[in-house]
């Protein structure tokens, strides 16, 4: 390994990126579109239900009902329909999630004592949703009723009981359940990925299109000096993205690391490297800059989002889909970034997750080294 | 005898492909100081035995010393004593002369402080000071080559492979580098040139005429047209290639 050799082949790759005018569009302007469109877009967490409520009650008591569940924030009464067609025809047109029906002689009922039912229809399409849905308006309900029930007790003077088992919920990690706050690492590993492996998988398939492959046969270039030049401006460039990332995270979505800066910059750099063999790897074995963009792709992207226990949580998943999601690279980040953010998890508790990141990329710099060889480097 | 200090030393070398063979078991040598042509048409397996000889495929059979150093087991010594040229030989069109041959400075591992004395050494002989910012893709392919040939010659080596070198090149700029070649053998320096084209031949001390992946014809040029054609004093290379083709077909 021949110091000089590698600086200038990675001075002549750097010249090739900042005259490149696609790459440093790819390199930089992408990221921050990913992550202003992940952090926006996809928001897993469910408020302002859009709710309809048909009132045939008509009474204090009714009016006070909505009113107080339009101040949750969970629920936005956005409809007051007529009729329970009326309601039927929102929900059809997808208005609505929520349709609630108060019968009428709802209020007189509970104040009888009688037993007085609300209709409440959920949309189900969205799965996730209509379950979040379930569980609020039921906790509300419980909330209304554990209210009247004191309101009678004390106006018959009684001494308020309490209820036998109190279950009291405390979250861990994500305090808020904000789920932004997962979301952001999420972020930073598919962009990483997507942009170190995007960028990588045309620097050599480039040396074949241009010839320059033949010339560098000729020259006393050995596979690994020529591996680490090229990967190293590109290691900078996605390592900006990483801090870019990290620094948009905060000041957009308020998304603050708890664990130490280094740790993180450290997984990076070795996450960075798996996604840059990965492009490297596809250049050499395609020689053709279309092919590899569409391989690299495929290879990353989807993968990164999907089996990465980022937005498809892992445990669900049938057991040869678990098996394949082991050898995402972006499993490891992201389990990395998790406790990195959200745990605070120490070196100690990640070390497994550090090892996989690391044999990966050291298995596929060793492929790398080997195709370049063949490749008569 | 093939002499201890030859700068190329060949013998029964081959390269098959697969079941086509390229170069079937040649010999040679190539003397150090002297301009040596290797002459054939186009598929002869010139390209082949050039490629051989610099180290970037290795040979199927056959032993060989280029510069000193062995053809199977020495190949990264050769590249980085020798300098090649090829009219495949491509610079990087995005950067400019300058980052082309600091590029090369770096590959040949030219110690830091004689990179300056050889840059402007280099844009002396090829006459290219004046676009040494401009982007290499916008240079006329003359110049092009002429920064081809100088960043092959950066690290000062004794021995230069130039493979089909004039291919595409008008006749003054070809002119023009035969000259320059000869400048260097002045100074010591061994060349290795292929051409396809027989007149280039007499700017070569020696010559090899290869057909077929075998040699047809080696020596001095006058002496090769001498002996194939005793009775036509007004012959030349090509004629005398010509002849030797169609005895080996009758």
């Amino acid at each position: 390994m021949n110091a000089r050799r590698v600086q200038a082949i990675a001075r002549k790759e750097y010249y090739h990126l900042i005259r490149d005018f696609r790459s440093l569009y790819l390199a930089f302007i992408i990221p921050m579109l990913l992550i202003l469109l992940f952090g926006y877009a996809l928001s897993l967490d469910v408020e302002h239900i859009p709710t309809a409520v048909v009132d045939y009650d008509r009474t204090p008591e009714s009016r006070d009902f909505i009113r107080r569940l339009d101040a949750t924030v969970y629920f936005d009464v956005a409809a007051h329909p007529p009729s329970a067609a009326a309601l039927t025809d929102l929900l059809d047109r997808n208005r609505v999630i929520l349709g609630i029906v108060i019968p009428p002689g709802w209020s007189a009922d509970l104040k009888a004592g009688r037993k007085s039912a609300l209709q409440l229809v959920i949309d189900g399409s969205d799965p996730n949703t209509a379950g979040n849905t379930r569980a609020f308006i039921t906790a509300f309900i419980a909330q209304a009723n554990e209210r009247s029930l004191l309101d009678t007790l004390n106006r018959q003077g009684r001494e308020p009981i309490r209820p036998p088992v109190e279950g009291r919920i405390r979250v861990w990690f994500n305090e808020d359940l904000e789920s932004r706050n997962f979301i952001v690492p999420g972020i930073i590993a598919v962009i990483i990925m997507i942009v170190g492996a995007l960028l990588t998988s045309m620097v050599i398939a480039r040396e074949y299109e241009n010839g320059t492959m033949e010339t560098l046969r000729a020259l006393p270039v050995r596979a690994g000096e020529f591996f680490l030049g090229k990967a190293i401006p590109y290691f900078f460039i996605t390592l900006v993205d990483v801090l870019v990332a990290i620094l948009m995270g905060q000041l957009l979505f308020g998304v603050v690391m708890k664990a130490s800066f280094w740790l993180m910059i450290l997984a990076s750099g070795v996450y960075i490297l798996v996604a840059l063999s990965i492009g490297l790897l596809i250049s050499v074995k395609t020689k053709s800059q279309l092919v590899a963009n569409q391989l690299a792709v495929l290879v990353t992207y989807l993968p990164s989002l999907l089996l990465s226990d980022f937005v498809f949580p892992q445990q669900n998943m049938p057991v040869p889909l678990k098996v394949v999601s082991k050898l995402v690279p972006a499993t490891y980040y992201v389990d990395i970034l998790n406790g990195l953010y959200l745990r605070d998890l120490s070196f100690l508790q990640l070390w497994p997750s550090f090892l996989m990141l690391v044999m990966m990329a050291a298995l596929l710099s060793a492929l790398n080294i080997r195709a370049l060889r063949k490749e008569g480097l | 005898m093939p002499l201890d200090d030859d700068a190329v030393v060949v013998t029964d070398l081959g390269k098959r492909f697969g079941r086509f063979t390229a170069v079937d078991r040649i010999s040679f040598s190539v003397r150090t100081g002297e301009i040596f042509g290797f002459l054939g048409p186009n598929g002869a397996g010139k390209s082949t035995t050039i490629r051989m000889l610099c180290g970037i495929i290795s040979p199927t059979s056959g032993t060989g010393r280029v510069a000193g150093f062995d053809l199977f087991t020495e190949s990264e010594r050769i590249k980085q004593t020798i300098g090649y040229m090829s009219q495949k030989f491509s610079l990087y069109p995005d950067l400019t002369p300058f980052e082309n041959i600091r590029f090369y400075l770096g590959i040949y591992d030219v110690p830091a402080e004689q990179w300056p004395e050889r840059i402007e050494w280099v844009f002396g002989v090829t006459r290219l000071s004046a676009v040494r910012d401009r982007l290499t893709r916008e240079l006329p392919p003359g110049w092009r080559q002429r920064l081809a040939l100088g960043c092959a010659l950066l690290h000062r080596p004794r021995l230069l492979f130039l493979d089909e070198p004039t291919s595409g090149v008008d006749p003054i700029t070809r002119r023009h580098f035969w000259d320059f070649i000869r400048r260097l053998t002045a100074e010591g320096v061994t060349v290795f040139v292929t051409t396809h084209y027989m007149d280039e031949a007499r700017h070569c001390g020696r010559v090899v005429m290869i057909n077929a992946g075998r040699i047809v014809a080696s020596g001095p040029p006058a002496e090769i047209v001498a002996h194939v054609l005793p009775d036509r004093p007004d012959a030349d290379l090509g004629d005398a290639f010509v002849a030797l083709m169609k005895r080996e077909a009758s």
